[in-house]
């Protein structure tokens, strides 16, 4: 499980590795897990600014940038990291104190839209005024995940893990099939696949966010992305669209066809349940974000290898949607505090996330940053096929969708989750699916 | 009887009256420190909580007042009445799966055989597990195609336990069963133990066989045990919270959102404190009143002994 990358996905998935590293802990008798390393000191002190990061393996990465940043700067830089799983609650316990940081890892969009409505956060517009290239130097479809009402609050830090849809080559050739293209080469794998007794598609059900991967991207490829922006706005009828009809009626259809068996909802990505049926042949294809790869990597080294096979998700005839748009995490940001004293130096400090030194850094890591000159670099990278198409599949695509629970704030999170998991086991239908989108909060 | 003995029973009882006077009343002063620390970390937060149950507060900025509106929500919500049911049922389930079990391993645990000590201390390994590994690891195990229900499928079917609101609540009753058992037998074994040995002897000599003697000399004596017992299930079944938690995380859907699950989905994963406050609050009041209520019921306290000539 820790083979997962740097850059966790989901609240819900959070939430899964506080109790992962809460029973490490305890069953190792370490009673002290938590906490060891937060920020203590004030961030008030003259001459250093603090950098609050998510604590994990990437680490590596951030404490060489600081040390690159404090070689040549006055005012030093100071990393302080959360563990992972305490991550979202300890920052909101700081956040508005003078512990707080001046910098502060974040996931964009729904995770800093609370911080920005307290007027908490800077607006790094006049920043780019005066160095443009700390927005014209990064992909503009994840660029856009850290703009809230118009004003650019965050600077892409790590890697982009955008949904793929991944398959066992092994068991697609033996039945004879091929990678869907479409929609319909989709369901008639799945006809094929459920003749031949297997489940055709993994799902990590009790999850619940993967459940959630298949509606960002069927109502994508349907409705485009504007449905969910309007939805997000507070435009509440965009949910009973006829587009979101004929979405839902597609992903009824689907679970309808057995696509994903009948006991998805006792298996869980996060406990390598669902990898599991991919890499052993009990399944044919499993929607994921791009930390599949790793995951399998270090769980089935020879599949990742031989049988792992990725691609787009399948296009829909007729949809409004381009089909090179891609839906997901489009990076970690860097956000800053108003209440900053050294803007200038955290402006210094935020160049150097598009420095050629940060992108080798991070692809050595195993992280696919989404700088332009990142293009140059990927030859270098672990695997670099794999990070050469997802770099492809991000850079042109003309929307990608930050995955709906994060691109709502956190009090929507659970609600969303019962819904989309109602509704694949069937206890909701598209109505009731419905009225749940559009009891959300928005703001 | 001889006037020197009429003089000593007299000093006697006024030894006794003087030493009761001692050990019953001791001064306020000793209940201080005990006092102080309840006030501070259990009631002063209790009122808190009570305050900001009709606050709006993300735990960000500083909270405001808003009226009843965390109420009125949650009097309508029916995800809170379901989880009170369903706090009520996990309770009344634990209470009713674990008695009998524990009181079976307790008094056989108490008796005299071979390999008695051994495979107590095995029975007992669950309850040295935290909640949180005790549940990672069911979790693991119940994983429908590769734990057990995908080697059992005639006993499972398509194994999918945690999909449905019944075996949820099963698996979740199961997994809370194997883990607190093993502290209940120990209470009964430690019951047993005490039970005196004459009136097994007695029984033995009128003919009463094992079955009997379980039923008419060890059941009865083991009745304040049965209430401490009872008391700790119901306190630990309203207030279930890791299991839940990791594994079903309230589901599918709502199904299994537990009040204390719910509280804390409330107010750490969607960052609303008031609505969790709130929560919590009618939390405490339904645990208070039920405590109440076995106390009464059970006479836990006035309990007094019920061994012969003790």
């Amino acid at each position: 499980m820790t083979s997962l990358p740097v850059t966790v996905r989901s609240r819900a998935s959070r939430n899964r590795f506080a109790a992962i590293a809460a029973t490490t802990a305890l069953v190792l008798g370490l009673t002290a897990a938590c906490g060891s390393s937060g920020s203590t000191s004030a961030s008030a002190d003259s001459g250093t600014i603090h950098v609050l990061v998510y604590g994990d393996a990437g680490n590596t990465v951030e404490k060489q940038i600081v040390d690159t940043f404090n070689k040549t700067s006055k005012v030093k830089a100071v990393l302080d990291t959360i563990p992972g799983a305490d991550y979202q609650s300890k920052l909101n316990t700081i956040i508005n104190t003078p512990q707080a940081p001046d910098i502060f890892f974040n996931w964009g969009g729904g995770s800093i839209a609370p911080y920005v409505k307290d007027n908490l956060l800077l607006p790094l517009d006049s920043m780019i005024a005066k160095d443009p290239g700390l927005k014209s130097n990064f992909l503009p479809s994840v660029f856009n995940t850290a703009v809230i009402d118009g004003k650019s609050y965050g600077i892409p830090m790590r890697g982009t893990q955008p949904v793929l849809l991944f398959d066992n080559k092994q068991v697609l050739a033996s039945a004879g099939l091929s990678v869907p293209q479409t929609w319909d080469d989709l369901l008639a794998d799945v006809k094929a696949l459920k003749a031949k007794g297997l489940t055709p598609i993994a799902l990590g059900g009790a999850d619940q966010w993967p459940t959630l991967m298949w509606f960002e991207y069927v109502f994508d490829r349907v409705a485009g992305p504007d449905l969910f922006q309007k939805a997000l706005s507070g435009d509440k009828s965009a949910w009973a669209s006829p587009d979101s009809v004929k979405a839902l009626g597609m992903l009824k259809q689907l679970i309808d066809a057995g696509a994903f068996g009948s006991n998805f909802d006792s298996v869980k990505f996060t406990d390598g349940g669902s990898p599991a049926l991919l890499a052993k042949g009990k399944a044919a294809f499993e929607l994921m974000g791009s930390w599949e790869y790793s995951t399998q990597q270090s769980g089935n080294p020879d599949f990742a290898k031989n049988d792992l096979g990725y691609s787009a998700f399948p296009t829909v005839s007729g949809g409004k949607g381009d089909p090179n748009d891609v839906v997901g995490n489009t990076n970690n940001f860097y956000s800053v505090l108003k209440k900053t004293q050294h803007p200038d130096a955290v402006a210094a400090f935020l160049k150097l996330m598009y420095s050629d030194e940060f992108v080798k850094a991070q692809l050595g890591i195993g992280n696919l940053p989404t700088t332009t000159n990142t293009a140059n670099f990927l030859a270098t990278s672990a695997s670099p096929a794999y990070s050469q198409f997802q770099f492809n599949l991000v850079k042109t695509a003309p929307s990608f969708q930050l995955s709906w629970d994060q691109a709502y704030p956190p009090a929507a999170t659970t609600p969303i989750h019962t819904a989309v998991q109602e509704f694949f086991d069937g206890k909701t239908d598209a109505n009731g699916f419905i009225q749940a989108m559009q009891s959300l909060s928005n703001s | 009887m001889t006037a020197l003995s009429l003089a000593a029973v007299s000093v006697r009882r006024r030894r006794a009256r003087r030493a009761g006077v001692g050990v019953t009343r001791p001064g306020f002063a000793w209940a201080v420190p005990a006092t102080v620390f309840f006030l501070l970390f259990a009631i002063l937060p209790l009122v808190l909580v009570a305050v900001l149950s009709f606050t709006s507060w993300d735990g960000i900025s500083s909270p405001h007042f808003n009226g009843l509106a965390n109420w009125t929500k949650l009097i309508n919500d029916p995800v809170m009445t379901q989880s009170i049911w369903l706090t009520l049922l996990l309770t009344v389930l634990g209470v009713v799966t674990q008695t009998p079990v524990s009181i079976l391993l307790g008094v056989w645990a108490a008796g005299p055989q071979r390999n008695r000590a051994v495979l107590s201390a095995i029975f007992f390994v669950p309850l040295l597990l935290s909640a949180t590994a005790v549940s990672v690891l069911w979790r693991a195990l119940l994983d429908p195609n590769f734990g057990i229900p995908g080697q059992l499928p005639w006993l499972f079917g398509n194994g999918n336990l945690l999909g449905s609101q019944a075996g949820s609540i099963a698996v979740l009753t199961f997994v809370g069963m194997w883990q607190f058992t093993p502290l209940h037998a120990l209470l009964y074994q430690g019951g047993a133990r005490a039970v005196p040995q004459v009136l097994y002897q007695a029984a033995a000599i009128d003919g009463a066989g094992t079955v009997r003697q379980f039923f008419h000399i060890t059941l009865p004596q083991l009745r304040n045990t049965m209430i401490t017992s009872v008391i700790l299930m119901v306190v630990g079944g309203l207030t279930t919270f890791d299991t839940v938690l990791i594994l079903t995380q309230g589901g599918p859907g709502t199904d299994t959102t537990v009040s204390a699950y719910y509280m804390y989905q409330q107010g750490f994963k969607e960052f609303d404190f008031g609505a969790g406050s709130a929560i919590a609050l009618v939390l405490v009041v339904v645990a208070t009143l039920i405590s109440l209520a076995v106390v009464r019921i059970t006479g836990y306290g006035k309990m007094s002994s019920t061994a012969e000539g003790i």
